[in-house]
């Protein structure tokens, strides 16, 4: 297939310009990890939270659950002495944090060791002669303990060690009664962000007396889920395990459509680098096809030579690269796992999935784009005649002949993929493969805008540049077989950080918008126990009859079930000073309290989202009350950035009628102007016998606390934005090395005619920073298109947030910056090569 | 008659290249090779040498030492007072520049410049004023017959065409010394024979000194001295040698 001479010429032009071949398999592996490292971090976040649930929920088929997630135990018993139902277990579950663990944040799960058996497979290990009896375990030790061997074992813990856990305000020092371990690596997996503990043991640190917060049961038919149906009272609902679990997975899945966003944008500038580095290899290698066609290789020999090195320096590269992206994958998934289980105290599980897909679609990204991007060059080696493969400006003559055809291609293509993203509802696949069209259609529209720019640039630039100028501009449109790539390249990767940017910033923008006006307030006051959170009563008046205190806002909230959104807060407001974004109002804005007042309520985004709620007269939505299922008519939706199932808001009267609660959970002090925060606090705090049972927080630490949580969710878009600077300097450096190979006779020259080592080096950086500065330019359309599909696209479906675009010139000139200085950077290496030419040898080059 | 003017201006220039016990020798990794070996050469000023001999004794590394391109492993290059082996690199890139001029086989004008620009190329590199160069490169353009074609780029000249660009390019500066490396090579005879005509009038008008590596016959028939370069030295070839 590929003769020895071919084989030898290979070898020798690798050991000749090692440094380039070693940059064009960094360039190809860089592209890979990319790929690998993100579609890593989505399949272990997804496999994390199925793991992170698959031993709460157990072998259930149905639970029992309740407003604010409390139901009484009596239920349990009239379950089994009624109806006679003993697959039956009560469950406690909820997140504590232990003291010794640096305060991490552990599931605690307390149940009834001998209604175990039938829903969870627990392996209890213990020391010894200290004798085991399974769960029983638990029974045996005062506030006793099972957590995970192996958790055990990373942190030094054994059988009789004590762990504080920290639920609220409340303390408890526990003792470790023994370890869990399973033979299924997966269950073992999932344990190790487990504590089991007796129900008893559970309900006395959580202060749950006769409560528990749901019961697991495992049902024969439907007919018998009836029977339990009737048994329940209001408020208390029966579901089925797996719509339980729709909540988790849609949390799940909001990260993973995320992840698969960004996994698709690390994709396409893998596609990109690897193409700019191939193409460029392959450029510089046509004279030395041509010299091997006119001495006889025939077409077959030359299309098989490029093919088999393409492909044996994709191999290289994507091997290198899935390891590189095996490793940027691991830090990827405790980045985005530590985000998941600070925000949702679900995810405790952060263990590295690497899965076959993703290695083989890292592998096929590497090596089908280095193949595709050689196709063309090896066809077209092939087929050209020797003496058009030996004449270098040949390639730039049909390059130059094709521009229009090229850019009307490109248009085509750019106007058809935005077509497809305004009208069409596919999913985000389809909208990133439309915005792949975008790219596409761009690069093919590069080398007429960068005749465009180039000209613009030599008129504007005419009165002022030097030689060296002009001929760096017209150098960039002289190489336009290459420059072309490796701005186009340098374009999309740009457009990428553009992007990236300009979500990030508009949804900061945003959010501290809402913060200021929806969270708001000077001071915030609340109970620091969860679990009895209604505020002490005449509070309120008291913080009112303050000197300081200009206005104040009260409310109460609680948690409830809803069937399709999960866990839900329902608020009512005594007095409400924020000031809402609406989205949407059946009859005007104005018309929102009155609506209340009627008995309609008002929801989320997020929610309304969930539970496809039409944004048309009539809508409503189906609540669990005490009274049973109700339908209310919703009256508005409002912008809102909470996480998690969504907000609702009734009016008081609603509140207390259908949820039972008339308390007050929450107050926000409106201070006059000028008056500091920490005098009206520590009044405030004089006020109660126990000022620890009171939790005051102001509303610039909330603010703070909050754009915390927001840098903590976008760290991986901040990775991607770095590995966009990367993939930029390589690919730039790669594609000047290899332009200053070919110009070497020119840059002797222009030594030999007496310029000055600096003024060649600038020459070259020169090219570079136009290069950069033209990719820029021409990202910054792009960059806002790939913006406009993040934020309407990608986060509308992932976290149903909406938000406005704010495009800020900083940052257009950070990313023309970015462009310039990566180019700029990546120049120098090649600058300071060029000023060392050897003239002489330059010279006599061909 | 061409050489007696030369001699006659020979006397009011300056810059007479002295190449003193000059070796020089290359080496890669496997080869040794020495070109030249304590070498003595006198290349009068304002006068045409024509240096003859096989392929890859040299020549053309000569022309890189004489312009200080490259350096000796010993020995010295004296352009009069000038020593260029002490001279740093930036020194030899400016006294290259001030005072020689480049003619090559390939032509090696810069693509993306048009005629005028790659005339020019080294005024502007040197940072001189337009006007002090402007009318002397469309002088001399004028002179070879290309300044209609000033505005053009050189891949729409011919052969012969893109070498006369590079003849007014080394002249540009009125350099006193012209090397020019098998300036004829690349062209068919009677474009070579006309390139040759224009070099040596246009060099002796001037009074330059011109070191021409040849392999062409006719260029001798132009030459003050015909050298040979053989035996890793420089040697005078009796039988061209012109008294003049």
């Amino acid at each position: 297939m590929i003769s020895s001479p071919m084989v030898k010429i290979w070898l020798r032009q690798v050991s000749r310009h090692f440094l380039q071949t070693v940059l064009l398999i960094f360039g190809i592996a860089l592209g890979v990890a990319g790929v690998v490292a993100i579609d890593i971090a989505k399949t272990s976040v997804s496999k994390s939270f199925e793991l992170s649930t698959t031993v709460l929920t157990s072998r259930s088929t149905h639970q029992i659950t309740g407003s604010d997630f409390k139901i009484p135990q009596s239920i349990f018993t009239r379950l089994r002495t009624d109806l006679g139902i003993h697959s039956s277990a009560p469950v406690i579950t909820t997140h504590v944090f232990v003291k010794e663990l640096n305060d991490a944040s552990l599931t605690m799960m307390g149940i009834d060791p001998f209604s175990e058996t039938q829903f969870r497979q627990f392996s209890v290990l213990a020391q010894p002669g200290s004798g085991n009896k399974g769960l029983a375990n638990l029974l045996d030790a005062s506030s006793g303990i099972l957590i995970a061997q192996k958790l055990a074992d990373e942190n030094g813990l054994k059988q009789g060690d004590f762990l504080t856990l920290t639920f609220g305000t409340r303390q408890v020092k526990t003792l470790i009664s023994g370890t869990l371990d399973s033979k299924d690596t997966r269950t073992n997996i999932s344990l190790e962000g487990l504590i089991l503990t007796d129900i008893a043991m559970a309900q006395e640190i959580l202060g749950f007396k006769e409560s528990i917060t749901r019961i697991d049961l495992i049902l024969p038919d439907e007919t018998t889920a009836g029977k339990v149906k009737d048994l329940l009272p209001d408020g208390v609902v029966l579901v089925k395990t797996d719509d339980q679990n729709q909540a988790i997975r849609r949390l799940s899945s909001s990260f993973e459509t995320s992840l698969t966003a960004f996994s698709m944008l690390a994709l396409f500038m893998g596609i990109f680098l690897i193409y700019n580095t191939i193409s460029f290899s392959m450029a510089q290698r046509r004279k030395l096809n041509g010299t091997l066609r006119a001495l006889g290789a025939t077409r077959g020999d030359i299309f098989y030579s490029v093919m088999v090195e393409v492909t044996v320096y994709a191999a290289v590269g994507s091997v290198a690269g899935l390891a590189l992206g095996i490793l940027l994958g691991k830090a990827a998934v405790l980045a985005v796992c530590t985000t998941v289980s600070d925000m949702y105290f679900v995810l405790t599980v952060s263990k590295t999935h690497i899965a076959a897909t993703t290695l083989i679609k890292g592998l096929a990204a590497g090596v089908a784009s280095a193949v595709a991007a050689s196709l063309l060059p090896a066809l077209t080696a092939a087929r050209t005649l020797p003496i058009t493969l030996m004449q270098r400006s040949a390639a730039e003559t049909s390059l130059k002949k094709h521009i229009p055809r090229l850019g009307m291609a490109g248009g085509f293509l750019i106007w058809a993929a935005i077509l497809t993203l305004v009208n069409s509802n596919l999913g985000p696949t389809y909208d990133f493969g439309g915005v792949f069209l975008i790219f596409i259609g761009a690069a093919l529209l590069s080398p007429l805008a960068i005749v465009v720019i180039i000209q613009i640039m030599g008129m504007t630039a005419k009165p002022w540049a030097g030689v060296l100028t002009r001929m760096a501009l017209r150098n960039i449109v002289r190489s336009l077989s290459r420059t072309g790539v490796l701005i186009a390249s340098l374009m999309v990767v740009t457009s990428v950080y553009i992007g990236i940017d300009v979500m990030t910033g508009s949804f900061r923008l945003s959010l501290i918008e809402w913060v200021d006006g929806h969270i708001g307030g000077d001071i915030h006051l609340s109970a620091s126990d969860q679990l009895s959170p209604s505020l002490p009563q005449g509070l309120l008046e008291k913080v009112q009859s303050l000197p300081s205190v200009g206005a104040v806002s009260a409310y109460n909230t609680h948690r409830i079930f809803s069937r399709t959104s999960g866990e839900v807060h329902i608020f009512s407001y005594l007095a409400d000073l924020s000031e809402k974004q609406w989205t949407w109002s059946a009859h005007g804005q104005g018309k929102i309290d009155s609506l209340l007042d009627q008995g309609w309520i008002v929801v989320s985004e997020i929610f309304a989202r969930r539970n496809q709620i039409q944004q048309t007269q009539g809508a409503s939505v189906v609540l669990e009350t005490l009274e049973g299922s109700r339908s209310f008519k919703v009256a508005g939706i409002f912008r809102d950035f909470f996480m998690g199932g969504g907000r609702i808001i009734v009016n008081r009267d609603s509140m207390e009628r259908f949820w039972g609660h008339n308390d007050i959970t929450s107050i926000q002090l409106f201070l006059h102007p000028g008056q500091a925060v920490e005098p009206v606090m520590a009044q405030i705090r004089s006020f109660g016998p126990d000022p620890s049972s009171l939790k005051m927080i102001s509303g610039a630490a909330i603010k703070q606390n909050i754009l915390g949580v927001f840098d903590k969710t976008f760290v991986i878009t901040s990775a991607l934005q770095i590995l966009t600077a990367i993939v930029a300097f390589t690919g730039i450096l790669s594609s000047v090395m290899a332009l200053l190979l070919e110009r070497t006779r020119e840059l002797g020259v222009i030594r030999a005619c007496g310029a000055q080592r600096y003024q060649v080096g600038a020459l070259l950086l020169l090219e570079c920073g136009l290069a950069g500065l033209i990719s820029g330019i021409m990202a910054l359309p792009l960059g806002v298109c790939l913006a406009w599909v993040l934020i309407h696209v990608v986060n509308q479906r992932s976290f149903g947030w909406s938000y406005d675009m704010v495009l800020s010139p900083g940052i257009f000139v950070q990313a023309v910056s970015l462009a310039m200085v990566a180019a700029l950077i990546a120049g120098i290496f090649p600058g300071v090569r060029a000023a060392r030419t050897d003239i002489g040898k330059a010279l006599h080059m061909e | 008659m061409l050489k007696t003017i030369r001699k006659i201006r020979r006397e009011a220039f300056f810059l007479d290249i002295h190449l003193s016990k000059i070796s020089k020798s290359y080496s890669d990794s496997n080869t040794h090779r020495s070109l030249f070996k304590d070498m003595d050469a006198r290349f009068e000023s304002g006068s045409f040498n024509v240096i003859i001999g096989r392929s890859g004794v040299g020549k053309s590394s000569l022309l890189n030492l004489i312009s200080g391109i490259d350096l000796p492993d010993r020995g010295k290059i004296l352009m009069d007072d000038s020593d260029l082996t002490a001279m740093g690199d930036s020194g030899r890139t400016v006294f290259r520049r001030k005072h020689i001029g480049f003619i090559y086989q390939f032509f090696n004008l810069i693509p993306v410049l048009t005629v005028r620009e790659n005339v020019t190329l080294i005024c502007e590199l040197d940072g001189k004023p337009r006007k002090t160069y402007q009318d002397r490169a469309d002088q001399l353009l004028e002179t070879v017959g290309l300044y209609d074609r000033r505005n053009d780029y050189p891949d729409t000249l011919s052969g012969g065409e893109q070498q006369r660009v590079a003849i007014v390019r080394s002249l540009v500066i009125e350099p006193q010394i012209i090397l020019a490396d098998e300036p004829t090579g690349n062209l068919d005879l009677e474009t070579g024979r006309l390139i040759l005509e224009m070099i040596a009038q246009l060099t002796q008008k001037n009074g330059q000194t011109l070191v021409m590596v040849t392999h062409s016959p006719e260029a001798v028939n132009y030459a003050d001295r015909v050298f040979r370069v053989e035996n890793q030295t420089l040697v005078v070839q009796p039988s061209l040698y012109s008294k003049d």
